[in-house]
């Protein structure tokens, strides 16, 4: 197929997108599941290499660099999206429809860019398309958390923006290479910022369990897979072994933990929970080793299938129950059982226990840091890896199912949902026990031949499996045993928005004090004070002097008598303050305003 | 586990979860006071116990054998390693959890007048 084989697949899915909104809804729905499966289809048919298009601005674009990154990228993220399309049959709205199928595009156009700009292009458009999923949901809160969210990642994309100018201006290529972005530390430094704030590293963090869970259902599912796993995948790219991500990745992950331990929203653990799995990955990418590189490309396939599963679990209970808060839901197994099973799958999975997709995936970047014999990040990956258990693998599914039972008894999910569930449910179990089918398609695949099969894992390195289950058993425990210190409250945790949040409110508060105290004390002074005081003058000074001038003469005139003279000086006054003269008087000082001029023009030449 | 989640879903949902329901009716939402019963807990220490017993009959193999001087690379490979290692980490982390949330939770109004 060469056609397909030249085609970006961004294209097919943004230019799908738009067709979509004018087909009537069933229509739009099967469009839109297909086109999710055509571009799954189209980035089987590409084969490997980098595509030149036509000039642009002066530049060859490359939109198509394929390699097994961006290949394993780009079928999970068209997964993904068939998995969360079927999922929603009962909820898409035109719009949500649009805005997911054109994220989805810019993010497969972000993987397979091989130049800078048409990165930063689809970069910004998955900013923005991502933004109408949250404002979907349509209420006040999820308005203000969209505004906050374009406001993070605009200003995201500008210090992105301001790296890649530097990098071009430096090397003189858009190639988007690590060689390109290291050519200038300044120009490296604003790229890993620009990316870190998508990767929601911290202190960027925030705006991710902010925005996320005021998004619709759907929304929610999709937003949880992109953004950051791009950031990632640009990360792969461009940053390999660049140390510092180590001890980032590592803070990710046990923040993520610590956070999602004290939220009450069930949206916001899973969103927390995120900002745990990323950190694996970007303290991969930090270690930079091929076994690392392609477990960070394994984990980010994997996470995308099992957190798109919890957020399918949550999305499914809030759509049949409009509460998310885990003070407000529990006992929903009565009623809900089989959505209870397949977010527990998927708990499961993101909790790395054996036989599912997680364990075949953590572990690769667990055993990469060991190899490098970086035991702190070892250390915390291994704290990273019994958090998640306790918060998600635990927290998540009792909290929501189980816990007390405040009497919701709502249906069972609909049909289409338990089926995009499912999906999601059957490649968790598929991938941990098929491995081979995984790793066969990851960049440095060739160092996971020999350990790629069942009998590898799980037979001759059953030692792993008894100790990973032992460090989760033992978790799990904790959780049982620290259950009462672990009780849901109704309240919401700070996070590094309260600096843009309250910040904002300050940044106001003395905008107002500063510019409004100035203005009043302008208004004091010039209009209250300075301004009538100089009428009164304008309108005094020209009297007062023609008085002083005119009294001697009127004193010789009218043999000094005092009431007369007054009289005179309040006439006179009078007039000036009227402004009413005889034309005689005029006249007389136009003729010693004239003489004035001609003397002075006399004296100065 | 298998045999966890099943013991999970089989213990929780039993009769005697009952009385906690009648119970949090009259009670407010915000108190939760979940029932654990006995043999969830005895299944759970019976778990544990297993996976202690399992590390007994497998060969494991070395963690971190270049750094010989490292005490916690040593540590890794002693008996009972990881299950000691799941229980303090997570008694960690929810104690700091619960340390932090003195300065970090607040009540849900609490950004209503922000932007």
């Amino acid at each position: 197929m060469t056609l397909l084989d030249n085609i970006p697949p961004a294209f097919l899915l943004i230019i799908g997108a738009f067709i979509l909104l004018i087909l009537p809804s069933s229509a739009r729905k099967i469009g839109a599941i297909a086109l999710a499966g055509f571009g799954f289809y189209a980035i089987s048919q590409l084969s490997e290499g980098s595509r030149v298009l036509p000039e642009f601005l002066g530049f060859d674009l490359t939109l198509l660099r394929v390699d097994s990154t961006s290949k394993a990228f780009g079928y999970i993220f068209t997964l993904s999206a068939f998995g969360a399309l079927v999922f929603s049959w009962n909820e898409q709205s035109r719009l949500q429809n649009t805005a997911a199928l054109a994220y989805v595009g810019s993010a497969l156009g972000v993987v397979f860019a091989g130049d800078m700009i048409s990165w930063y292009l689809f970069w910004e458009m998955m900013a923005i398309s991502s933004t109408f999923l949250v404002l979907a949901r349509n209420t006040k809160t999820s308005r203000l958390a969209a505004q906050r969210y374009i406001l993070v990642h605009l200003a995201g994309g500008l210090v992105l923006l301001t790296g890649i100018l530097l990098a071009i201006h430096e090397s003189g290529s858009i190639d988007f290479t690590k060689e390109n972005i290291y050519q200038n530390a300044t120009a490296k430094n604003f790229i890993l910022i620009g990316i870190l704030i998508n990767a929601a590293a911290v202190p960027f963090s925030s705006w991710l369990p902010d925005a996320y869970p005021e998004s619709t259902v759907f929304g929610g599912i999709i937003l949880s897979a992109y953004t950051t796993k791009t950031a990632v995948y640009t990360l792969v790219r461009g940053f390999p072994g660049e140390e510092i991500l180590i001890p980032i990745g590592c803070i990710m992950a046990v923040y993520g933990i610590i956070y999602a331990l004290l939220e009450n929203d069930m949206r916001r653990i899973l969103a927390y929970s995120i900002i745990n799995q990323v950190g694996f990955m970007v303290c991969g990418v930090g270690i930079g080793t091929k076994l690392a590189i392609a477990g960070v490309v394994a984990h980010a396939f994997c996470h995308i299938i099992y957190k798109a599963l919890l957020w399918m679990s949550a999305g499914a209970v809030l759509y049949r129950t409009g509460k998310s808060k885990c003070t407000e839901l529990g006992g929903l197994y009565k009623t809900m059982p089989i959505t209870m099973v397949l977010g527990t799958i998927g708990a499961l999975a993101i909790s790395g226990v054996p036989f599912t997709s997680g364990f075949i995936s953590k572990t690769l970047i667990t055993a990469s840091a060991e190899n490098q014999n970086l035991i702190w990040a070892w250390l915390a990956l291994e704290v990273a890896s019994a958090g998640v258990f306790l918060h998600a693998g635990i927290k998540f599914p009792f909290f929501v199912f189980f816990n007390v039972d405040r009497g919701l008894r709502p249906k069972e999910a609909p049909r289409a949902m338990v089926a995009g569930m499912g999906l999601m449910a059957f490649f968790c179990i598929y991938l941990g026990v098929n491995p081979n089918h995984l790793y066969s398609i990851l960049p440095n695949n060739e160092i996971l031949s020999e350990k790629n099969s069942f009998y590898e894992i799980y037979v001759y390195h059953f030692d792993h499996v008894v100790t990973m289950f032992q460090m989760l058993i033992f978790s799990g425990l904790t959780f049982f045993l620290f259950l009462p210190m672990l009780r849901r409250t109704p309240t919401i945790s700070i996070d590094f928005d309260w600096f843009y949040r309250k910040g904002a409110k300050l940044f106001y508060w003395s905008m107002d004090k500063a510019f409004n105290s100035i203005n009043k004390a302008a208004e004091h002074i010039i209009i209250k004070t300075f301004l009538p005081t100089l009428v009164q003058f304008i309108v005094v000074a020209p009297a007062t002097i023609t008085v002083f001038l005119l009294r001697p003469i009127w004193q010789e005139s009218l043999d000094a008598d005092k009431n007369s003279i007054k009289k005179r000086e309040q006439e006179l006054i009078a007039k000036f303050s009227s402004g009413t003269f005889p034309v005689a008087y005029s006249a007389v000082f136009v003729l010693i305003f004239i003489g004035i001029l001609i003397f002075l023009g006399r004296s100065s030449s | 586990m298998a045999t966890k989640k099943k013991a999970t879903r089989k213990n929780i949902p039993t009769k005697k979860v009952k009385p906690e329901n009648r119970a949090s009716k009259n009670t407010s939402p915000t108190i939760d006071n979940p029932y654990i019963s006995p043999s969830f807990w005895k299944a759970m220490w019976i778990i544990c116990s297993i996976s202690l017993l399992l590390e007994l009959f497998v060969h494991r193999h070395k963690h971190f054998e270049e750094l010989e001087s490292s005490i916690l690379g040593n540590m890794s490979n002693w008996f009972g390693f990881y299950g000691m290692f799941g229980l303090l980490a997570c008694s960690s982390c929810i104690l700091l959890a619960k340390g932090l949330s003195v300065f970090l939770k607040e009540k849900e109004d609490y950004y209503d007048d922000t932007p």
